[in-house]
């Protein structure tokens, strides 16, 4: 292999303002937080029947299958690529409550920040979208949620990722509330302005302070998210699959630290730089030492 | 050191030859059935496993395993070591092979693969992503290798009969022999840009995988253990070709190339050690089982070979260095599988075993690995012959 110092100079040169072109990054018009005037749902397990209506409703809505092992009924165990919600009993001695399983609608999301195609987006009325044009069938957004929300439909040939979308094309678009919400027959799900869930929230708590778990979960976990959780007194959240999270996600972490890695696409460039000079330095000194050889020779 | 290249013309169909070409062929119908039938048809992955054997081994692990071609190319053409680029075609295809295989597995594995090509839209660009830039540097850096290999075929062709090859042939490979290092430098850069990012994609999972596996050093470790064993995957493919090729193996050079893993070893041995202590993980190295299991993983992949490679009498006695090789390889594997799958905590109450449908893909991809390399070696010039040889 042959390289002359000037094409090799050249190239590197070109090499290093290709990098450059691709510097562009998009900024978020959006803080990457929950706000107060975003959609939002109130799901109160102490008042929750466990009739599943919300289930039942939500199947019909989006044209998904029954699921569960019994072809007849519709018992889904867990979320999965045909059910996005279910009601889960749990269990505890003598004790028992339900508890609603959704996408939460992160303020910050994590299948936003690890979709490796803009697959999820957080819309500006809170929703966290996903659009199956985009998407690959990575399922890093499954890995990366910290609710497990996402699923996949294992059982199609062209499969998508499914997770509750608020309802939003089926029945917000035409000003109707979600699906769940309307079918609850025991107000368990309530929909409105997340501020004002937040303050209904606490005011339940605050009225029957004997009855609810002290605790509004969803209002600062990770963010702060767009479903809020009322849990009984009895049990601990992390026992009904909330577990406590701080208030920073920990793909922040990360996108630090690949952000540190492309600034501005400085240490990549400069990387291909630094090889380039330790390359060419070794190569001159080569020919330098050839060059005496031959006069020498 | 002058050294030629020469294609090995043998007898191609060997008996394991034959094994690894059945073993493609059940591959390649499994495969056609899972596009027809869907994942969840041929896989036991869950909504509580979205990754398994194909993602953490025949990716993960494939693309950590191949990281010898770049580990390589650096060596010789940036810190000039010439005396090792006999070793260099054979890594670079080595490589090649690797990321075809490991690119082949993410097709398989992604469920929409027919928009397999959306990382490059830039309206779907995702900078925040390390999956994005994994994607985006493997597609360049097989794009790379691919121009690399230029010059092999070319110099097969250089004096066909056939004038179209001929002149392609002359034409071609002069063109990329010239701007040959700059490809050979962004081949370097976007290895070590994706080696890291393989590690960060873990980082946002820190509720998922065990703590003695989870650090903010994640990328760091990854891109360092890679090149490690990048080195060592070079002396066993090395020796392993070799032999099947009825050749020498070229004990010497590959004794002095285990002089550099130490080093290597060295740093990764300091940036664990680091996250050990400043982060508090001590005691959990003798809590449970996984303790056990991260001591095993660090005593093949670091402890045990770096005092040994330490040693001449180990690097100078090819059987010696080829179990030390061995080691850090299935140290690799084990990492690698620990961080993406092992210690991974799905939503409760799922587990995953591969199906044997995984296994047999998976082992489908091995082969082709080795046939490939077998076939290509045999009829462009990639092995090494001595000049008083020819």
């Amino acid at each position: 292999m042959s390289v002359n110092r000037r094409t090799f100079l050249k190239a590197t040169a070109a090499g290093v303002g290709g990098g450059m072109l691709a510097t562009q990054q998009a900024t978020a018009a959006r803080p990457r937080k929950a706000l107060d005037t975003d959609i939002s749902m109130l799901n109160d397990c102490t008042k929750c029947i466990g009739c599943r209506a919300c289930q039942s409703r939500c199947k019909e809505t989006h044209g998904l299958e029954r699921s569960g092992t019994d072809p007849r009924y519709n018992m889904p165990v867990d979320l999965s690529g045909r059910t996005l919600t279910l009601i889960k009993m749990h269990k505890q001695d003598d004790f028992f409550t339900f508890v609603k399983k959704q996408c939460l609608h992160c303020g910050d999301p994590s299948c936003v920040s690890v979709c490796p195609v803009s697959a999820f987006e957080k819309l500006d009325n809170g929703v966290v979208s996903y659009n199956k044009n985009a998407c690959i069938g990575c399922r890093y957004c499954m890995i990366a949620c910290p609710w497990d929300a996402p699923t996949f439909e294992y059982d199609k040939a062209l499969p998508v990722i499914q997770k509750c979308d608020f309802c939003k094309d089926a029945r917000l678009a035409h000003g109707l509330d979600p699906a769940c919400a309307s079918a609850c027959p025991a107000g368990a799900i309530k929909y409105g302005k997340r501020g004002d869930l937040i303050k209904e929230a606490h005011a339940r708590i605050r009225e029957n302070p004997e009855k609810y778990n002290d605790h509004v979960y969803g209002e600062h976990e990770l963010g702060g998210t767009s479903v809020l959780v009322l849990a009984p007194k009895e049990v601990r959240f992390e026992d009904l699959g909330y577990k406590l999270y701080g208030d920073t996600p920990p793909f922040r972490l990360q996108e630090d630290i690949q952000h540190g890695i492309f600034k501005y696409f400085i240490p990549p460039v400069a990387l291909y730089a630094v090889l380039g000079f330790i390359a060419y330095a070794n190569r001159r000194k080569d020919n330098d030492a050839t060059k005496k050889d031959d006069k020498k020779g | 050191m002058e050294h030629n290249s020469a294609p090995m013309n043998q007898r191609l169909w060997t008996p394991w030859f034959t094994f690894g070409v059945i073993l493609i062929a059940i591959g390649a119908v499994l495969i056609v059935y899972r596009f027809i039938a869907g994942l969840g048809a041929v896989t036991n992955l869950s909504d509580g496993y979205p990754w398994g054997l194909w993602i953490a081994f025949d990716v993960v692990t494939g693309v950590a395993l191949a990281a010898g071609g770049f580990a390589m190319a650096a060596l010789v053409y940036v810190f000039n070591r010439g005396e090792y680029s006999p070793l260099v075609r054979p890594a670079l295809l080595t490589a090649l092979l690797g990321y075809a295989i490991a690119a082949t597995a993410i097709v398989i594995d992604v469920g929409r693969w027919w928009q397999i090509y959306n990382p490059v839209l830039p309206q779907y660009w995702q900078g925040n992503s390390p999956l994005f830039e994994v994607s985006i540097c493997v597609m360049i850096y097989i794009t790379i290798l691919i121009i690399e290999f230029v010059p092999v075929v070319s110099e097969k062709y250089k004096d066909s009969k056939k004038p179209f090859l001929r002149s392609l042939s002359n034409k071609l490979g002069p063109l990329v022999n010239k701007y040959l290092m700059v490809f050979i430098i962004l081949g370097i850069v976007v290895s070590t840009l994706h080696q890291s990012s393989l590690g960060a994609v873990m980082i946002a999972a820190v509720e998922r995988i065990h703590s003695l596996w989870w650090s903010p050093f994640l990328p760091l470790m990854f891109l360092i253990s890679a090149i490690a064993v990048g080195f060592a995957v070079v002396t066993v493919e090395s020796y392993v070709a070799a032999r099947s090729f009825k050749r020498p193996v070229e004990k010497d050079m590959l004794a002095r190339l285990a002089g550099i893993i130490p080093y290597v070893l060295g740093i990764y041995l300091i940036v664990k050690l680091f996250d050990l202590i400043a982060y508090g993980k001590v005691p959990l190295l003798f809590a449970d089982w996984w303790g056990l299991m991260y001591i095993i993983e660090m005593s093949l992949l670091v402890f045990i070979p770096f005092f040994m490679l330490l040693k001449k009498s180990v690097r100078f006695d090819i059987g010696k260095l080829l179990n030390v090789s061995i080691m850090m390889i299935a140290g690799i594997i084990l990492n690698r599988l620990n961080t993406y799958l092992f210690t991974y905590q799905p939503r409760p109450g799922e587990t995953y075993f591969p199906t044997l449908v995984e296994v047999l893909v998976t082992a489908a991809l091995i082969a082709l690995l080795f046939v490939g390399y077998k076939v290509l070696a045999s009829f462009f010039p990639v092995m090494s012959v001595s000049t008083e040889e020819k």
